[in-house]
């Protein structure tokens, strides 16, 4: 069920390439929003890596001659009180965002896995114990635990990634104990079990590959949703501190002063936002449509 | 030929005060509506030490006297009575004896009497059963032996030495008379007091809410029905609400100088104004620890300040440079400018200064090969944040690499006490323009704000001196003496002093904006509004 | 079914238990406490006065007689008082509950109301042009922050009206109550919409494939009639299960709308309380949240099996 035969689905679909490239083609063909979801992630990864070659100036370097400059050639983006470049503030955020939204999604994806594995194989009082946990972090709002947990580890990076990761943990749990519970009733892991593998090998070895699929679509769909909290933490002032130029900050600073002196401070950090997010929905829906095709809409 | 045009300008000017008191006669009525840039903790003047308190409750209450609300600039010339009809100093200057109104009643109908002048300044000297949670100013009180009554309306301060301040200290905004029948804890809650305005209610992150007091003992006052602050803590909404009509005043030196632009281009006739706030932006050093136990680096980093792109980076050029007292022309204890540039870091060519940084930081091992790599703590809030980021690209050029560490309010001062820092980014508040608060408050031996522990007796003993000085000159040359030695020790290396702006709309008449301190101007008694 | 129930409320009540227990302690870890931030307005800490005051809130105590003290409170509604306004912490949370109520309920009726309706006909011309413009705007929905969405929200209406929705408790006309609470209500509704809109087409094109469907089709019903009457009566579950999701998501939402838009509800009051370290406002508003996100929880797997027979109760 959750093992993917692209072959055999491809076929089905009517492709007729066989070369890789072919392959590919046609899936970008089939999932155009998909595709333009991968070329906006993948811009977002490259300009997060590259950032000090985008960049025209240092994202940190106060320039007392040039605050609040509307955008112009000289400042593409303007600049901020400090005249800080805003166009290299925002690519230096891409990796911000990129950092959390990456951390705390394979953070709270892997604890996820472990506690949906444990809960879902080994059952009894680990089963219940794992439950009432992953019910107890989901019946708070994740913006609310990760409010209490940045002002209990304060504010920096890491910290964020883990406020972040947590609320994650449940929703994947969740996933994949739903999984684990169906597979330890197929035939090859009877079968697995008759030949005397150990549990936790069973466990790693068959149970684990098996469940890939969905864990990749649900860890995509939370990518958006992690960079959105970072966003928002920071903008409530609990997020990743100046002067790293994260975007949720550099929304909450103009949003105070500038909301009518400045309005391209408050306009292209939100764009840069709301196009991360949305590339990693677009995608996120393709990939459900083609590796979990159960869920097809 | 001077005095001439001096005596013109007078007259002109004296001629312009009368003109706008003739204007138009006051009129009776209306609600006051300001908005409030956050929540106050409590509503006691005595337990706060910020102007978010004594902005909204200053109405409330009376002093024994109190600085003109007409006069911008604070001074001992300016106080005028309130509580008190007249005082008087004994002949050795060590007792000042107020004689007390006698036709005033608390807001709750009980009569106003000399034993709760005693009470207030029992309580704020710790001597009474009854205790605050905290008492920020007691240090103010330290050479105070004993309040004492006479009578119901003769109160008298005997002094330990003579401390001709303690008068201006009386007339801040800080020192409200409070009634002896009612709690500390009451007062934090629902104050009674028994100024022109009474206490309607106060609902935190929402509003505070004031109302006429009808049986004021200066009858006719208040002209306002009432004042309502509106708690907005996001500026922006703040003033575009003030813009388009919601409220008649900005919260009081709260506006920046790009807001305050917007303002007049959207409300071309809205009033604003722009003032000093006696407000020093500083940094503080931990002279305790590596590297800044090293006197060089502590020179290089006072030379290599650029103190006017602060001031262009945080008010668009209208902010002041000077040492720990507030820069003239408002400042009534400033250093001459001559004697001010003389403080290393303060000469006009930045480059020649810098240069002179390096080679202290080249003696102290650093170069362009090796930075110093320290962190510059500072608070989570924009006028900390702001000046500390501008501190950090500047100490660049110095070969320092400096990180920003943000720190929780509630974490500072506990931070600091454990001198877990290098350097800080610090604002001082000085609620009265007068040596007296600003010396002993922050620089002398042991006190509790003087938190780089800055400590040098032959120093302390001037500020004695000058507290005891009743000669005005003799007392100004003093001041500017230490003043000058503190700049030049690095005790506590001060950025600039911050001008901010306040907006009204034309109708709101009679509110001044204090050019010398930011929290003596508020109790509005005799403000109305032209509608 | 009797057991099923009773099972479930006494996992909720282990689940609000554990809440309570997680959130005591993740208060108490966080450095600095109310003692601290009052002092730090004076600039100081005098320890002795610091002391006295942590003696006198409690805050003394060893930590297991704290979180007895607080329960025991709980059950017998007492709420304790916040340490910043010294008023009874029920007094000062209670008034908020409506405000915040009144934008969540209206959230949730803008994104049925725009939701559903887009989600049936995305539905119903599957793999058109419409559909495709329909899920983009859908998708974008999920993506906007919705702090930047109700500044842009300000910003337009500063630039198209020269003023903006400022709130007043006390709205003195029926269109200024519908500014006050429609504009911020829609732009924190605007993910809800979305959401309810992919929910709605994905459940519309499950329902379009079923059999009575297709029964109804042949037996002549006109293409319109069948989609919309039939299928949209179905539309109530895809409703229910959002708000089933987005009451915790709701609150998140709204803790940056109501700071963006200066509304005193709960959601801005627990960010402030958080920053006084307030602890009785922010535990018992927290545990508040939870109730609420359970209990919804709850209903909504009630109603669920009500409505759909297909469904059955057990683990």
């Amino acid at each position: 069920m959750a093992t993917i035969n692209f072959d055999s689905e491809l076929r089905r679909a009517g492709a007729n390439a066989t070369g890789g490239w072919g392959r590919l083609a046609f899936l970008a063909q089939r999932h155009v929003l998909g595709t333009v979801g991968l070329i906006i992630m993948l811009l977002f990864v490259l300009t997060a890596i590259f950032a000090d070659l985008i960049s025209r100036y240092d994202p940190l370097t106060v320039d007392s001659a040039h605050r609040l400059a509307p955008p112009s050639m000289l400042h593409w983006f303007g600049t901020d009180s400090f005249g800080r470049d805003v166009w290299s503030r925002i690519i230096h955020g891409a990796r911000i965002s990129l950092a959390v939204g990456i951390g705390s999604t394979t953070l709270g994806a892997t604890l996820g896995v472990i506690v949906g594995l444990a809960s879902g194989y080994l059952s009894g009082w680990v089963d219940l114990v794992f439950q009432r946990v992953t019910d107890i972090l989901q019946s708070l709002p994740l913006l609310v635990l990760a409010l209490v947990m940045t002002a209990a580890l304060g504010p920096s990076l890491p910290n964020v990634i883990l406020a972040i990761a947590i609320p994650l943990i449940p929703t994947v749990a969740r996933v994949i104990r739903a999984n684990t519970l169906a597979l330890r009733e197929q035939p090859f892991v009877e079968a697995a079990k008759s030949i005397g593998m150990s549990e936790m090998r069973i466990a790693l070895r068959h149970v684990l590959p098996n469940t890939i699929a969905p864990l990749i679509v649900l860890a995509t769909a939370q990518l958006g949703s992690t960079i959105l909290t970072e966003a928002s933490l920071s903008f409530l002032g609990l997020g990743i501190p100046e002067p790293y130029p994260s975007w949720g900050r550099m929304l909450s600073e103009s949003a105070a002063e500038y909301v009518r002196t400045a309005p391209w401070l408050v306009i292209f950090p939100g764009i840069a936002i709301s196009l991360a997010v949305f590339g990693t929905n677009l995608f996120g829906d393709a990939l459900r449509d083609i590796l979990d095709p159960r869920q097809r809409g | 030929m001077r005095s001439v045009q001096a005596l013109a300008v007078a007259v002109l000017s004296v001629l312009t005060i009368s003109d706008v008191s003739r204007a138009a006669e006051p009129k009776s009525g209306g609600i006051f509506r300001i908005y409030h840039r956050d929540s106050p903790g409590s509503a006691s003047i005595h337990e706060g030490a910020t102007y978010s308190v004594n902005i909204p409750f200053m109405p409330i209450f009376n002093n024994l006297v109190i600085f003109d609300q007409h006069i911008a600039q604070n001074s001992a010339s300016t106080i005028r009575p309130e509580l008190a009809e007249s005082w008087a100093w004994s002949g050795d200057n060590k007792t000042l004896t107020f004689k007390l109104r006698k036709d005033v009643k608390w807001h709750d109908g009980k009569p106003f009497t000399a034993a709760d002048v005693k009470c207030t300044f029992d309580m704020l000297m710790g001597k009474s059963q009854q205790k605050f949670r905290q008492n920020p100013r007691k240090s103010w009180y330290d050479q105070v032996e004993e309040v004492t009554t006479n009578g119901d309306y003769e109160a008298s301060f005997k002094l330990k030495r003579p401390q001709p301040a303690l008068l201006s200290l009386l007339a801040s905004g800080y020192s409200p008379v409070y009634p002896c029948h009612v709690s500390p804890a009451e007062m934090r809650t629902k104050p009674i007091g028994t100024g022109p305005f009474k206490f309607v209610e106060f609902k935190a992150n929402e509003s505070i809410k004031l109302t006429k007091n009808p049986d004021y003992f200066k009858k006719g006052l208040p002209y306002l029905d009432g004042i309502e602050f509106t708690i907005i803590p996001n500026r922006s909404t703040a003033i575009l609400g003030f813009v388009s009509g919601k409220f008649d005043m900005t919260f009081p030196t709260e506006v920046s100088i790009p807001l305050l632009k917007d303002v007049k281009s959207q409300d071309p006739t809205a009033v604003c104004v722009v003032e000093p706030n006696n407000v020093s932006t500083n940094i503080i050093i931990n002279s305790t620890a590596p590297p800044f136990n090293n006197l060089d680096i502590r020179r290089a980093l006072a030379l290599a300040l650029d103190r006017k792109a602060f001031i262009q980076i945080m008010f668009e050029g209208q902010g002041d440079i000077g040492g720990t007292m507030e820069p003239a022309p408002d400042g009534l204890w400033a250093m001459p400018k001559d004697m001010l540039e003389s403080i290393p870091g303060y000469g006009p060519d930045v480059e020649k200064n810098r240069e002179e940084a390096r080679k202290l930081m080249q003696k102290a091992g650093y170069g362009p090969d090796k930075h110093l790599q320290i962190k510059v703590s500072t608070r989570n809030i924009a006028v900390y944040r702001d000046p500390a980021i501008i501190l950090i690209d500047q100490i660049k050029s110095i070969y320092i690499d400096a990180e920003l560490d943000v720190v929780d309010t509630a974490q500072w001062f506990p931070k600091i006490a454990r001198k877990d820092y290098s350097l800080g980014l610090n604002l001082t508040g000085n609620a009265v323009d007068e040596p007296d608060q600003s010396f002993y408050e922050n620089y002398a031996c042991g006190s509790e704000r003087n938190y780089t522990n800055y400590c040098n007796k032959d120093i302390e003993k001037l500020f004695d001196q000058q507290s005891e000085e009743t000669n005005l000159d003799k007392r100004k040359k003093l001041v500017w003496e230490i003043d000058k030695k503190l700049q030049e020790d690095v005790a506590r290396p001060i950025i600039f002093h911050a001008r901010t702006g306040t907006c009204w709309k034309p109708y709101v008449k009679n509110v001044t904006i204090m050019s010398n301190s930011s929290y003596n101007g508020y109790r509005y008694e005799d403000v109305w509004l032209d509608k | 079914m009797f057991a099923y129930i009773v099972r479930r409320l006494f996992l909720m009540l282990v689940t609000l238990f554990g809440i309570s227990v997680i959130i005591f302690v993740l208060l108490r870890v966080v450095p600095g406490n109310i003692v601290d931030i009052l002092f730090d307005a004076a600039g100081f800490v005098d320890p002795a006065d610091k002391a006295n005051l942590e003696r006198e809130l409690g805050l003394s105590q060893p930590i297991v007689i704290q979180y007895l003290h607080w329960i025991g409170g709980l059950l017998h509604g007492d709420l304790g008082y916040s340490y910043v306004s010294e008023k009874p912490a029920l007094e000062e949370i209670l008034p908020r509950i409506p405000i915040t109520a009144r934008l969540a309920g209206l959230a949730l009726l803008f994104s049925a109301s725009i939701g559903i309706p887009l989600g049936v006909i995305s539905a119903v011309h599957q793999g058109s042009k419409l559909d495709y413009a329909l899920r983009v705007v859908s998708l974008s929905g999920l993506s906007l922050p919705s702090f930047w969405l109700g500044l842009l929200v300000l910003m337009a209406s500063v630039s198209l009206f020269g003023t903006m929705p400022i709130f007043n408790p006390n709205p003195k006309t029926w269109l200024e109550a519908i500014t006050i609470y429609a504009v911020p209500a829609m732009a924190v509704g605007f993910r809800s919409a979305a959401l309810t809109m992919r929910i709605t087409r994905s459940s519309m094109l499950e329902i379009l494939r079923q059999d009575y469907i297709r029964t109804a089709r042949a037996k002549g019903a006109s293409e319109a009639s069948v989609n919309y009457h039939h299928a949209l009566k179905n539309a109530v579950l895809p409703v229910i299960t959002v708000i089933g999701i987005e009451a915790a998501f709701l609150i998140g939402g709204l803790i940056v709308t109501e700071t963006v838009f200066n509304i005193p509800g709960i959601a801005r009051f627990l960010v402030e309380a958080l920053r006084w370290r307030d602890y009785p406002i922010v535990q018992n508003l927290v545990m508040f949240i939870a109730v609420v996100v359970v209990v919804v929880n709850f209903i909504v797997d009630m109603l669920y099996a009500a409505i759909d027979p297909r469904i059955r109760f057990g683990d």
